[in-house]
């Protein structure tokens, strides 16, 4: 820094030593000695000018009560790489999904739906500790009976990891810093599937932790929920991928919205009344995959029955023997399709 | 040293070219790149930051060549966008913090940066409120501030007076100015106003369809046609006559008059002819360039 100035610079000077705040130094030689009125440019102003610093001698620190005006600061630090953006962006992105760091109306809906996700649970450990029996509620069936707020939440958040980038076209600024497009949508689907983890993982673990102190009569269900968290996690995946996709299409936050929430419903509908209408006509086989087209029931027969052997929680049986198979083939291929929709759509997007 | 230089850089896009055959050398310092909308300027910078491929030729930024090492320039160079890229629910603070941390900067480093960046630009209080009930101006200045929250060697500005009033203006470009001295952080700067880049560039660029029509010191732009606008409350063409006599070149410009700046005496004349006269001065400037007569000049030539 040249042009912090202070004794040890004038102790240098060809000046009088009698003159020791003047900063402009030989400009002014002539400068009668008095109190150091600071000239033009100078980046530090003695407040109270009562006593000359010490003179030419002790290279003595600045006086008491120095304001300093240090001008801009160059940045000497560490600078880390790609994956430290890509998990900033994750995590501000996360952030952004709850709301937190944002305006108090942004966190309503999310901490409301998460709120709602939590009565199944409240409800359960008061049956658990009041009755002294076992919990009303599976773990593994958790997902499938909440599944509508879980939707709903899908819908109301989603939308928010993408569009106002689009909208307020904040995608271009991203792209002109080190992070490349695959990471921006890496990190966009890892925070979506984050929040719908935790909003899947924090009843089930309240539940579990819950029953643990309890300790109601009947077995320990450490399975159950360790198979409902790995349940936990694929549904996320695999709705946030589709979630996520979906939104990104329209810049538009209300529209994202409304496209999500139509997709769940016209799933759940379709797959119910194909379902209902299939079981009147006593073909169970097929109405068990009626059932495939909602992905809550697709993911629950893939995951939590077909892999790890939990109890169907849907209204019917599952697909069976090699229709285990075509369900978690079906599961890939939903999170394959919604992660290629994405690419081709931001590809789209950052040549614009 | 060069900043960034180009050899016969050029992009085609199915219907237009916007780019052909740019060659252009830029040192340290504020450097200004004046065009007519659709002359290729946000190409360039596109290209400069490595997200646009050139179809033909090569570009270099600070020594790093733009297609294979397009995410390192990124880290080293701050980009303000033309447009809006404010989302309206953060504060400009968050927001900052964010956009260095993007750029590699831990966290604790981003929020000390995004404090001294903000208040470099002027932002103050307000920094803590949402974006979206910000003004022009201040929009401007927090796309400036993150534009600068990790430091870069490099920035480039696309059209950062877009919108603003003339004070506000004045005051964004006397902050690219104090960045280019200042900060001594290298600045390239766009406008379609030559004549605004003019008082705070060391170098121009001047470029249309793609082509560069010139590449010079802002001193050569200044020299070439130099003229002093005067206007006189009464007795225009009276000076004028004068003047003539004189041996000055003078042009009536509706109620002004445009003297050709031969050497600096013209303006001891100038001044002794209105003294003479007995005239009221009413002002005195220099005259701006406008970008017509860049355009024009190579014609002439």
């Amino acid at each position: 820094m040249p042009d912090l100035p202070g004794p040890p610079d004038d102790r240098n000077r060809p000046g009088p030593p009698d003159q020791p705040d003047d900063r402009n130094g030989r400009d002014t030689p002539s400068h009668p000695a008095g109190p150091p009125a600071g000239p033009g440019r100078t980046r530090e102003r003695t407040a109270v000018p009562e006593t000359p610093p010490a003179p030419s001698g002790a290279p003595s620190a600045a006086p008491a009560g120095v304001i300093h005006d240090i001008g801009y600061r160059h940045y000497e630090g560490v600078r880390l790489g790609r994956a430290h953006a890509v998990a900033a962006l994750t995590l501000h992105t996360l952030r952004g999904v709850f709301g937190l760091g944002r305006p108090a109306r942004s966190k309503i809906i999310p901490f409301a739906l998460a709120t709602v996700m939590m009565f199944p649970t409240i409800v359960s450990i008061g049956v658990m500790a009041l009755v002294k029996r076992e919990g009303i509620i599976s773990y593994t069936g958790y997902a499938t009976i909440m599944q509508v707020v879980i939707a709903v939440f899908l819908a109301a958040q989603s939308p928010y990891t993408v569009a106002p980038d689009l909208r307020f076209r904040v995608l271009p600024l991203y792209l002109s810093r080190p992070v490349r497009l695959l990471d921006y949508i890496g990190a966009k689907v890892a925070a979506m599937t984050a929040a719908m983890f935790l909003i899947l993982a924090v009843p089930l673990t309240v539940l579990f932790v819950g029953e643990l102190v309890i300790d109601p009569p009947g077995p320990n269900h450490t399975a159950d929920y360790l198979t409902a968290l790995a349940g936990a996690v694929v549904l996320a995946v695999a709705l946030s991928c589709l979630g996520v996709a979906i939104a990104s299409f329209t810049p538009r936050r209300g529209l994202g919205v409304a496209a999500v929430i139509a997709f769940y419903l016209l799933t759940s509908a379709v797959s119910g009344a194909l379902a209902a209408m299939l079981e009147s006509a006593n073909d169970y086989t097929a109405a068990a995959w009626a059932w495939m087209i909602n992905p809550f029931f697709l993911v629950d027969a893939a995951v939590q029955v077909g892999l790890l052997g939990a109890k169907a929680s849907g209204p019917t049986t599952y697909p069976a023997g090699a229709g285990v198979a075509v369900t978690i083939l079906a599961v890939v291929a939903l999170i394959a399709l919604s992660v290629t929709a994405l690419i081709l759509r931001y590809r789209k997007a950052a040549s614009q | 040293m060069t900043i960034l230089a180009t050899e016969g850089l050029t992009r085609r896009f199915p219907r237009v070219t916007a780019l052909d055959g740019l060659t252009v050398d830029v040192g340290p310092g504020v450097t200004g790149l004046v065009g007519a909308n659709g002359a290729g300027k946000s190409t360039l910078i596109k290209i400069l930051l490595g997200l646009l491929a050139p179809s033909a030729g090569r570009a270099e930024v600070l020594g790093m060549d733009v297609t294979t090492r397009g995410a390192e320039i990124r880290g080293a160079v701050g980009y303000m966008p033309e447009h809006d890229c404010l989302p309206p629910d953060l504060s400009a603070t968050e927001f900052t913090v964010h956009m260095g941390q993007m750029a590699g900067l831990p966290r604790t480093a981003a929020r000390e940066r995004a404090a001294d960046v903000l208040r470099h630009v002027g932002l103050y209080e307000e920094r803590y409120r949402a974006m979206g009930g910000y003004s022009t101006g201040m929009k401007q200045r927090v796309k400036l501030a993150q534009a600068l929250a990790h430091d870069p060697r490099l920035v480039f500005l696309d059209e950062p007076t877009n919108g603003l009033d003339p004070q506000g203006r004045d005051e964004m470009l006397a902050l690219i100015r104090r960045i280019g001295t200042e900060f001594g952080i290298s600045v390239l700067v766009t406008s379609h106003l030559l004549g605004e880049l003019e008082r705070i560039c060391d170098h121009v660029i001047v470029i249309d369809g793609g082509r560069l029509l010139r590449s010079s010191p802002i001193s050569d732009f200044t020299q070439t046609t130099r003229t002093v606008m005067v206007e006189v409350e009464e007795g225009r063409d009276a000076l004028a006559a004068r003047l003539t006599e004189l041996g000055e070149t003078v042009t009536p410009h509706g109620r002004t008059l445009l003297v050709d700046v031969r050497a600096p005496e013209t303006f001891d004349t100038l001044r002794d002819a209105v003294c003479d006269l007995d005239l009221h001065l009413v002002r005195m400037e220099q005259g701006r360039q406008r970008i017509e007569d860049v355009f024009r000049e190579p014609a002439d030539a």
